[in-house]
């Protein structure tokens, strides 16, 4: 999704609920992140627009927590626990995702299949 | 010097005054003198002499470097404190002589001069700021350069070592959380901060330092210590000093191959440099760029000192008093229980009060602008009275204090005269009581999540078991590679125990076409996948738990095996590897690629499909069609594998040793499919060498 600045984002959103997996002394998601604002934004593989600096979802453990909530690799995050991460920095990101304190993420994803299911099911979805 | 005068005798002749004299002095020395102390030093020797080997054979058995490193620092640590208490050892034993020769009765008289209390010295919190160059901290490009840096701290006869950090160019500072309290300061103490640091990708070899230190601890106490006792005495049966030259035998520090600290920096603080709070010290630093275990340090250290003197803490008097303050109340006498401890005496009622802990009747403080006197004696009682003024706001309070007998009073007065010096020696640390927070017992060490990019996942080291390595490697490689339309959401990693299911449910388009014609085939070949939803059954938790190596059906059932779809013509396949019995035993996967690898060319067609065990799935990334597979992709499945950890058109750059001649063999493959080669564009994209990614 291209991304014009000083103009809202809108998107087409899942709501995915992450519980974390506790492992020894970690809580663990069982994904990785790339991207960010302070990344190249042109070598990230999975953006449509090679200019999104946004945080996306590189791997996926299988079975792991992410796995299980239905996270898909190539997802892009846009919100975790209601923390905006389309402008943040990757270490800002990780954080926001792995605080000790949270037991549970809830992720607002998109994906480009996302924005085709909303099309094709309200027909003529108006371009943004 | 006693050895001067012992010198100018050719020998103590035997059965001479002076040797029967020596002889006595031993034996009654030996009744009342502390060699118990020496015994003490010498457990603890014996104790760290036993850690030191063991750190060395730890250091000599274990190929994690995180493990090696650890037992370095402990190496490192052992050592330290072995030559702490060895010298310790040997100024008692000089000590002993000292006084065994000039002093012929035991009785060391009181001691004229004053000696402080002790204290608790507390350092915590210690940060130490680096300083890279923009470039490198920002840009976040090139190899990461990474050490292993502990510091090491001595306070008299204590050592102490905090945790060890790993660092590299994305920390600002090294931060060691560790609260370190050393027990038996005095105000004079010298704590001695050093940091060392080891690089972290070196080779392991030894050094030659330890033998220099090892010749000059065991040349040091021949020469002092030995020479000297052996001229004092002639060579007693029972001479303490035997044990001493025993030592020796221990000394020569094991040289073992493994990673090697060096000294980085360090510093010295006393007593001027405790406060409260943080502090700013200078470091001096040793070693420059072109050391492995250079770290641009900024110079400087933040840490906080804490000390608390046994005055401040300790009741250091006690007992029963009569008080009376001067101009104030009606000149009656106040029987009290008094407690001298930290700034004030605190008056209670009663004894039981203090463990009560109920507030005192009132409190006269004790600092340093008290003065105290005795007062010229009460003509009503036979003891002299204590005055105590202190200035409360501009007014002078007197108290006056009187005992029930005259040695009360002097070992009151006594008491308040070794407050005023310890306060004297002590400073500023009696100005008020520093806090000193007491490590946690056992507390584990946090592990840090690993910041690392997946390209430090990926890297085997040359020492570390290949096998192990590159199967968990593959495993995880594994997982990740999934078709993104499996929507299975049952629990993924219970189907890696159902080992009955031969059939391949095939709940997603993709598989069924596949799969259905598969299902007659070995079906030990498919142990589990095929029921199993196709999150595949969490090859990875295996290998993690425990290694793939051992699990015989692992490489048949990886996800790919469920969908078939890393599979290529399957009846090729499977005829090819029925026909190789060997696929069908337990065998490690990597050993396969590996021993493929080697023999990998002569091999040709029979070698590569060993290979295969290697989850070829990498295909099942993304929507690929199933369509284009040829016995070739599944070579060309391992070339994209193989290519997956490093750039794809680089073979000779891949961590993943073991496959990359297959990336580079053209002969066997064909040109690989288009859907392959986006795939491989996909996994050589996400190279985290130019796009950094995180584990979460």
């Amino acid at each position: 999704m291209s991304f014009v600045p000083g103009q809202p984002v809108t998107a087409v959103v899942q709501r995915i609920e992450i519980q974390k997996l506790r492992q020894g002394n970690n809580l663990i998601l069982g994904f990785s992140i790339g991207g960010g604002i302070d990344q190249d934004p042109g070598q990230n593989p999975f953006s449509e627009d090679k200019t999104d600096k946004g945080i996306y979802v590189t791997r996926i453990t299988s079975g792991g927590p992410a796995d299980v909530a239905g996270l898909m690799m190539g997802d892009k995050i846009m919100q975790v626990n209601g923390w905006d991460m389309t402008m943040v920095t990757h270490d800002k990101a990780r954080k926001r995702l792995t605080k000790k304190n949270e037991d549970v993420v809830r992720l607002l994803v998109t994906r480009k299949s996302l924005e085709e299911a909303v099309k094709h099911s309200m027909g003529g979805y108006p371009r943004p | 010097m006693f050895c001067r005068n012992q010198t100018a005798r050719a020998t103590v002749a035997r059965g001479s005054a002076l040797e029967m004299e020596i002889r006595r002095g031993k034996f009654r020395k030996s009744v009342f003198l502390d060699t118990s102390q020496d015994s003490d030093i010498q457990k603890k020797i014996d104790h760290e002499i036993r850690m030191r080997d063991g750190a060395c054979k730890l250091l000599a058995a274990c190929s994690q470097r995180d493990q090696a490193l650890e037992a370095a620092k402990s190496l490192q640590t052992c050592s330290t404190r072995i030559m702490a208490y060895m010298s310790e050892l040997q100024r008692m034993k000089e000590a002993q002589v000292m006084q065994k020769v000039t002093r012929r009765s035991s009785d060391a008289g009181p001691m004229d001069d004053r000696l402080p209390c002790k204290g608790k010295v507390a350092i915590s919190d210690l940060r130490i700021p680096l300083m890279w160059k923009d470039t490198e901290y920002f840009k976040n490009k090139g190899e990461l350069h990474r050490c292993a840096v502990f510091c090491l701290l001595q306070l008299g006869g204590e050592i102490f070592d905090t945790d060890m950090v790993i660092v590299d160019r994305t920390l600002t500072d090294i931060c060691f959380d560790n609260t370190i309290v050393f027990s038996e300061a005095s105000p004079g103490f010298e704590l001695r901060v050093e940091l060392y640091s080891c690089c972290s990708e070196d080779d392991y070899s030894a050094g030659s330092t330890p033998r220099k230190l090892a010749s000059k601890l065991s040349s040091s106490l021949g020469r002092s210590a030995g020479k000297k006792l052996r001229a004092a005495m002639e060579p007693g049966p029972c001479s303490p000093v035997s044990n001493g030259g025993a030592a020796p035998l221990l000394l020569p520090v094991p040289s073992v191959p493994g990673p090697k600290y060096h000294l980085l920096a360090h510093t010295t603080l006393s007593l001027s440099h405790v406060q409260d709070s943080f502090r700013t010290h200078d470091l001096t630093i040793s070693g420059n760029e072109e050391c492995s275990y250079w770290l641009p340090l900024y110079g400087s250290m933040c840490c906080r000192l804490a000390a608390q003197p046994h005055c401040m803490t300790q009741q250091m008097m006690s007992g029963c008093l009569k008080v009376k303050q001067c101009g104030g109340d009606p000149q009656t006498w106040t029987k009290v229980y008094a407690v001298l401890k930290g700034t004030s005496l605190f008056c209670y009622h009663r004894q039981e009060d203090v463990e009560a802990n109920i507030e005192p009747a009132f409190t006269i403080g004790i600092n340093k602008e008290t003065r105290i006197r005795a007062s010229e004696k009460d003509p009503h009682s036979k003891v002299q009275n204590i005055c105590i003024s202190n200035q409360y706001g501009g007014e002078a309070v007197t108290h006056t204090l009187t005992t029930d007998s005259r040695e009360d009073t002097h070992s009151w007065m006594e008491a308040f005269w070794q407050h005023f010096y310890d306060m004297s020696q002590w400073k500023q640390c009696c100005d008020d009581l520093m806090k000193i927070e007491l490590p946690s017992p056992r507390k584990p060490a946090p592990v840090t999540p690993k910041q690392g990019s997946l390209y430090h996942e990926m890297v085997i080291e040359s020492s570390d078991d290949l096998s192990s390595t590159v199967s968990d490697i593959l495993a995880r490689r594994m997982q990740e590679l999934e078709l993104r339309s499996q929507l299975g959401t049952s629990p993924t990693w219970m189907s890696v125990f159902e080992e009955n299911n031969a059939k391949c449910a095939g709940r997603t388009r993709h598989c069924t076409s596949r799969l259905s014609g598969h299902s007659p085939c070995t079906p030990h070949r498919l142990p589990r996948s095929p029921a199993s939803p196709h999150r595949c059954p969490q090859l990875g938790l295996l290998s993690s738990d425990a290694s793939l190596t051992s699990d015989s059906d692992s490489h048949c059932s990886t996800s790919p095996c469920s969908h078939h779809h890393g599979w290529p013509e399957p009846s090729s396949n499977f005829s090819l590897l029925s026909s190789s019995p060997s696929r069908l035993r337990p065998r490690t996967l990597s050993l396969d690629a590996k021993l493929s690898t080697l023999r990998g060319r002569g091999y040709g067609g029979g070698g590569a499909f060993q290979c295969p065990c290697q989850p070829p799935p990498s295909s099942l990334l993304a929507p690929l069609p199933i369509s284009s597979r040829s016995p070739r992709t599944q070579h060309s499945t391992q070339t994209t594998l193989s290519c997956s950890s490093s750039t794809s058109s680089n073979s000779s750059s891949n961590s993943e040793g073991s496959h990359s001649p297959e990336s580079s063999e053209g002969v066997p493959f064909s040109r690989p499919s288009p859907a392959r080669r986006s795939l491989r564009n996909l996994r050589a994209r996400l190279d985290p060498r130019t796009w950094l990614q995180s584990q979460v």
